[in-house]
């Protein structure tokens, strides 16, 4: 089997039930190499679901996850994390009470599978420009560091693919402008999936979008195509942004 | 101070401490609050590895250490095993059961998982009281013989002494874990579970290997305190101990190897000197504790000597934040 063509990640017809509330009703993605996949939807429709199904944080009713070919449904995520599927959470989390440096000794206490380069420190932290806060704990940065922190703290996994929920919530204008900048420069480090409700950050990096509605894929394409899609803009868009 | 000095200071500490039930061998009284003290700073540096360092409270540790003194009493006296092979024997296997009483913290957080450890701990005390086949019930069990070392009964400075030695590897295996991987494991579960599984970290291996160490610091304290004082009823292994040792490692402060040390040296001795005036125990030691709770909220010794720069870092953090905010 030739890997560089079988799919990062792909989920097949996955169905999600809360009690009575159908959070996904047969959601197949899949998530391509070198390519940006962004989710969006309303609020409630699933986006975030359907991370912590691909991450192992929650088991599908039915239908199946697989990562790199090979099904996954059901492994935790500290084994995914292993493989090499990571992700970031739609609120900040850091290991508050400890420095910088300290947190990225604390992920790279995995063992990387045989055969991985080192991971060079200095240069992801240059790159995130955080060479200078390596002393200062990590609860002290601002928001906008500590996104970057969470950043550098995955990639000392060497992670094939990051799931991203929502990576500039809660920055200012100026921040999530230079956000973008650096997602714009993780796709040369890893796959990226992003979640987003604002259409300005897809529209800026996504090569592909998946559209959300009520737990159901309604849209699948490039962002040019899916933000003319009528049903996309009766439903969640709205006539404003045609 | 440099690495050789501190290991010169390390080696004089050392060097006293095994000297000093010699010192105080005139004094028995002393001589036993010396034991005492030892023996609680063995529990606390287990009970600091589960509060301080993993986040947990676990209020059936005493208990735990029940498990093991009755355990090794019951091979010592039945069985006639020696103590050195029945203690590790009963503190392995009340490591054991300490991980399967650990299970429900990996369901439960926080707050909820101390008020089911409270639980278990009451449960296990009615257990110790109602069914004395090997407890003998409330009545308890007395004159249980010291260990025998090159065919000699442990008494007098000796005994003080193995504890001395029983103490040191206490704190410096708590060093040592926390210096590996293990110790950092154990730290990042403490911040934050969900980031620490997200960044490859099995939290429920981490928090069963935890319960499992931690028990045996507490089977190990239990066997020795058997031997030691030579009478074990249920009392001495309640909730009432089980919170005397927390309140040694919240008191000295929770998660640095100093801390319990300090928390132990303090609280440790109390009951026993103010035994004559039982009234002012309970005043004392409450007093003690407002105040910390008050002043240094972070533990004696976490507040005075070693969080003060984190704190004062978060602080100015906050600030910069709300600065951060209204730009």
């Amino acid at each position: 089997m030739n890997l560089d063509a079988v799919p990062l990640l792909t989920t097949r017809s996955i169905c999600k039930s809360f009690g009575g509330v159908k959070a996904l009703k047969d959601v197949s993605v899949e998530v391509r190499r070198a390519e940006v996949l962004g989710i969006i939807g309303p609020n409630g429709s699933g986006k975030t679901s359907l991370v912590n199904l691909m991450s192992g944080h929650l088991r599908p009713d039915t239908g199946e996850v697989q990562f790199l070919g090979k099904v996954t449904t059901g492994l935790k995520p500290h084994a995914l994390a292993e493989r090499g599927l990571t992700r970031t959470y739609q609120a900040v989390r850091v290991f508050g009470s400890l420095t910088v440096d300290q947190c990225l000794d604390t992920a790279s206490l995995m063992r990387l599978s045989h055969g991985d380069r080192l991971v060079d420190r200095q240069e992801i932290l240059e790159w995130l420009e955080l060479d200078l806060l390596k002393k200062k704990v990590s609860a002290s940065l601002t928001l906008f560091e500590q996104r970057r922190l969470e950043l550098a703290m995955r990639l000392m996994l060497k992670p094939k693919l990051m799931l991203l929920d929502e990576p500039v919530g809660g920055l200012s204008s100026q921040e999530v402008a230079r956000m973008i900048v650096v997602l714009r420069q993780l796709r040369s480090r890893c796959g990226i999936l992003i979640i987003e409700h604002t259409m300005h950050v897809i529209r800026e990096l996504a090569d592909r979008v998946v559209v959300l509605i009520a737990g159901e894929k309604v849209a699948d394409g490039a962002p040019s195509a899916v933000l003319q899609d009528s049903r996309v803009i009766d439903e969640y868009l709205g006539s404003a942004h045609a | 101070m440099t690495k050789a000095h501190s290991n010169i200071l390390g080696g004089i500490v050392c060097c006293s401490l095994v000297a000093l039930p010699f010192a105080l061998q005139s004094n028995k009284f002393l001589a036993f609050i010396l034991g005492m003290v030892l023996i609680n700073m063995i529990w606390a540096c287990g009970m600091n590895v589960l509060y301080g360092f993993v986040g947990l409270m676990p209020l059936m540790y005493a208990g735990i250490a029940g498990i093991a003194a009755y355990g090794m009493i019951h091979l010592t006296r039945a069985e006639g095993w020696s103590f050195w092979v029945a203690m590790p024997v009963a503190s392995l296997c009340a490591a054991i059961v300490g991980v399967l009483l650990g299970l429900p913290s990996l369901r439960l957080k926080g707050f909820y998982f101390t008020l089911c450890s409270l639980v278990i701990q009451t449960a296990m005390t009615l257990v110790f009281s109602y069914f004395p086949k090997y407890t003998n019930g409330d009545t308890g069990i007395n004159q249980i013989s010291p260990p025998t070392l090159n065919g000699k009964e442990l008494n007098g400075a000796m005994f003080e002494v193995v504890l001395v030695l029983f103490a040191l590897a206490a704190v410096g295996s708590v060093a040592f874990i926390m210096s590996r991987p293990l110790g950092k494991r154990f730290i990042a579960v403490r911040e934050d579970e969900v980031l620490a599984e997200a960044v490859g970290i099995d939290v429920v291996r981490t928090k069963v290997l935890a319960f499992f160490l931690v028990s045996l610091y507490a089977g190990v304290g239990g066997c020795l305190y058997a031997v030691y004082v030579g009478f074990v009823s249920p009392r001495a292994f309640d909730i009432l101990s089980s919170l005397a040792i927390w309140l040694i490692v919240a008191f000295g402060g929770r998660g640095s190897i100093a801390g319990p040390i300090v928390g132990t040296l303090v609280l440790a001795p109390l009951p026993y000197l103010l035994q004559e005036v039982p009234w002012a125990k309970d005043i004392i030691l409450g007093v003690l504790i407002v105040g910390v709770i008050l002043w240094f909220p972070g533990g004696i010794y976490g507040s005075l000597f070693k969080g003060r720069g984190v704190r004062a870092a978060v602080r100015k953090g906050d600030a910069d934040r709300m600065v951060d905010q209204r730009v």
